[in-house]
């Protein structure tokens, strides 16, 4: 009798530990000191540390949630993962892994971020999700691959400090600004950052940006800020300002910097090579040039609307053989603002300017 | 020696109440001086207030300014990227509601305070990002970035004079402010209309700009209501060729009307 109670009993029970097994649970402040894999669903309701020496690895399918908390009432829930060891994400295309909010009317900043400092190894995510964060990915002097994720309505999709981060493949859209970093190393190809306020923007850092697409942003696609930068085959368009370099050197070359509602490109006090790109369609002007060396060349530059290319700086512009549209001398100098329509400015070298427009295509491979 | 015991620890209690209470007594009176970080409650601004780094008034909150109020602005470090919000430079940010409440005898003033890495353009301005129903009434504003920017947002700003700053009013993203009597002197750009944006510009002095004083791009249809616009480089810079505009006051500009779309600049150089 005793052991047919026994066996009710534990056919009884047997359900309901199975669906307390089904999800994984870290409650207030814990922390993973050894190697740990999650496959399944993990619920996060306060700080997870991944010491140094550990590794957290995450398999296919496997959902991440977070409980919001905000302490201090200041909109961000303060929730996360936090990494001084080995973060190894592996979804796959057909399953990816999930970071989000457990709460039932999910927004921004929800949780804080899978967040990494100091963690010297390389981390990888591949294949996942991540939504409704503060900073969807976030780390101090590390270093991580992103490869084929998406983030989405985070207050910041990446922000990195002193890390090296190479992105590729990745989508980050309508988060309250998309990609920013400083004192970082950071390759970025073939990902689109869409629907923020800044797209990327980085000082002191960097960049190698080859096959993106930046658009509809509502400041600036890109802002790079005494870095360093190496742009090609991108498409930067529809943003307010198309890229904005400030203080940076660097050469951009066969990008699409159209169709944004102010200038293509702004360069200011910058040192660029400016080559073999589409400037067409943007609202004030194809390119705005202050204080700035380098060259413009064989770019296709027209139906800019107030102007071509404008010269707000006192430095000459080196302009020789670019399209502006048009064949006639007259129509040329229309498309251009210098010191000659302002005197005191520099003057631009129009000099051999190209009789018609040569083929653009997006520049993937160096020249 | 009980009855002492009890005294001391009832006036260490009182002691503790009075002080963690009286920042926030002080902060719903309008009477704390400095101001940073995010607030999601009411927050009132009256006599001197210093903006040390970024405030960010929530969704839900409301910021009351009221007349007579000085702004103190600290601006930043323009290459910080945490913790601000959208701007690096120090910036007035509303998802909430703002209610600015100047007079033309008590304007609400936003002022620098000058450091020895102070650049011309010292702050970001004001942001208005989804934010609530707002008012902008006689404000001065000087050196921002964007003196106002409108994201989806459509506040009245009335009587405010913006000078000195990169851009004085943008509007964008369906945001359809009601701009009244403003005086928006020597900037680079006066006020931007962009992405599918209507705002109602009526009797607004507009001098001194760069650039153009008003741009218009294709997708947004402003009222322009008998502005005076003059000494700007371009009065009107305007997309739309079928936008009515009242061309009274549009003069003395180097070129009074632009139309976009297309070069149109005509004289050889």
């Amino acid at each position: 009798m005793k052991l047919l109670c026994c066996l009710l009993l534990m056919m009884l029970t047997m359900p309901i530990s199975t669906i307390a097994s089904e999800v994984l649970v870290y409650q207030g402040e814990q922390t993973i000191f050894k190697d740990t894999v999650w496959n399944g669903d993990v619920l996060i309701d306060g700080i997870l540390t991944v010491a140094a020496g550990a590794t957290l690895e995450i398999r296919p399918g496997s959902q991440i949630r977070f409980t919001r908390f905000d302490s201090n009432g200041d909109g961000i829930g303060e929730h996360e993962i936090f990494s001084q060891g080995i973060i190894r994400v592996v979804g796959t295309a057909a399953d990816p892994v999930l970071f989000t909010s457990a709460e039932e009317n999910p927004r921004p900043g929800d949780w804080g971020a899978i967040n990494m400092m100091v963690s010297e190894e390389e981390n990888s995510l591949e294949h996942s999700i991540v939504e409704y964060g503060y900073r969807g990915f976030h780390a101090h002097y590390s270093r991580a691959r992103l490869s084929n994720n998406i983030f989405r309505n985070n207050m910041r999709g990446a922000q990195f400090q002193e890390s090296q981060v190479v992105i590729d493949d990745c989508r980050f859209l309508d988060n309250t600004n998309g990609v920013q970093f400083r004192d970082s190393k950071v390759t970025l190809r073939r990902s689109t950052i869409s629907g923020s306020h800044w797209g990327l923007r980085c000082v002191y850092s960097d960049l190698k940006m080859i096959g993106c697409v930046i658009e509809n942003n509502l400041v600036n696609g890109v802002n790079i800020r005494d870095g360093e930068i190496e742009a090609r085959g991108n498409r930067i368009i529809g943003n307010r300002r198309g890229l904005y370099l400030q203080r940076s050197k660097g050469q951009v070359a066969g990008n699409d910097l159209s169709a944004n509602s102010e200038h293509g490109i702004f360069l200011e006090d910058s040192k660029v090579e400016v080559v073999d790109n589409r400037l067409v369609e943007n609202g004030r002007a194809g390119v705005r040039w202050l204080n700035s060396n380098g060259r413009l060349a064989r770019n296709l530059i027209e139906k800019n609307g107030v102007y071509g290319l404008i010269n707000d700086g006192t430095t000459t512009v080196d302009a020789r053989n670019n399209w502006w549209g048009s064949n006639t001398l007259t129509d040329i100098a229309a498309a251009i603002r210098d010191g000659l329509d302002r005197p005191g400015l520099g003057l631009v070298d129009s000099r051999y300017p190209l009789v018609q427009p040569l083929p653009f295509n997006l520049l993937l491979e160096t020249p | 020696m009980k009855s002492s015991y009890w005294k001391i620890i009832g006036f260490i209690v009182a002691i503790n109440l009075v002080i963690t209470s009286v920042p926030s007594l002080l902060q719903a009176a309008g009477m704390a001086s400095e101001y940073a970080g995010a607030y999601s409650g009411d927050l009132v601004w009256q006599g001197a207030v210093t903006m040390t780094d970024d405030v960010l008034v929530l969704k839900g909150g409301t910021l009351t300014i009221h007349a007579g109020t000085q702004v103190n602005v600290l601006p930043a470090v323009g290459t910080k990227i945490d913790p601000e919000y959208l701007s690096p430079q120090t910036e007035l940010l509303i998802r909430g509601k703002l209610d600015i409440q100047g007079t033309p005898e008590a304007p609400v003033r936003f002022v620098i305070l000058e450091t020895s890495e102070t650049e011309e353009i010292a702050w970001s301005g004001i942001t208005l990002d989804r934010a609530a129903e707002s008012f902008i009434k006689h404000v001065e504003l000087e050196r921002a970035d964007i003196a106002v920017r409108c994201v989806e947002s459509s506040p009245e700003i009335k009587g405010v004079r913006i000078a000195n700053c990169r851009y004085g009013i943008v509007a964008q993203q369906q945001s359809h402010p009601k701009i009244l009597g403003n005086k928006l002197i020597d900037g680079e750009g006066g006020i931007v209309c962009l992405r599918r944006s209507n705002p109602y510009l009526l009797e607004n002095l507009i001098t001194g700009h760069d650039e153009e004083a008003v741009f218009v791009d294709a997708s947004s249809r402003p009222l322009l209501d008998r502005n005076s616009i003059s000494g700007n480089s371009i009065g009107l810079a305007l997309y739309p060729r079928d936008l009515p505009f009242d061309s009274v006051g549009v003069t003395d500009n180097q070129e009074n009307v632009r139309w976009l779309g297309r070069q149109g600049q005509v004289e050889a150089r």
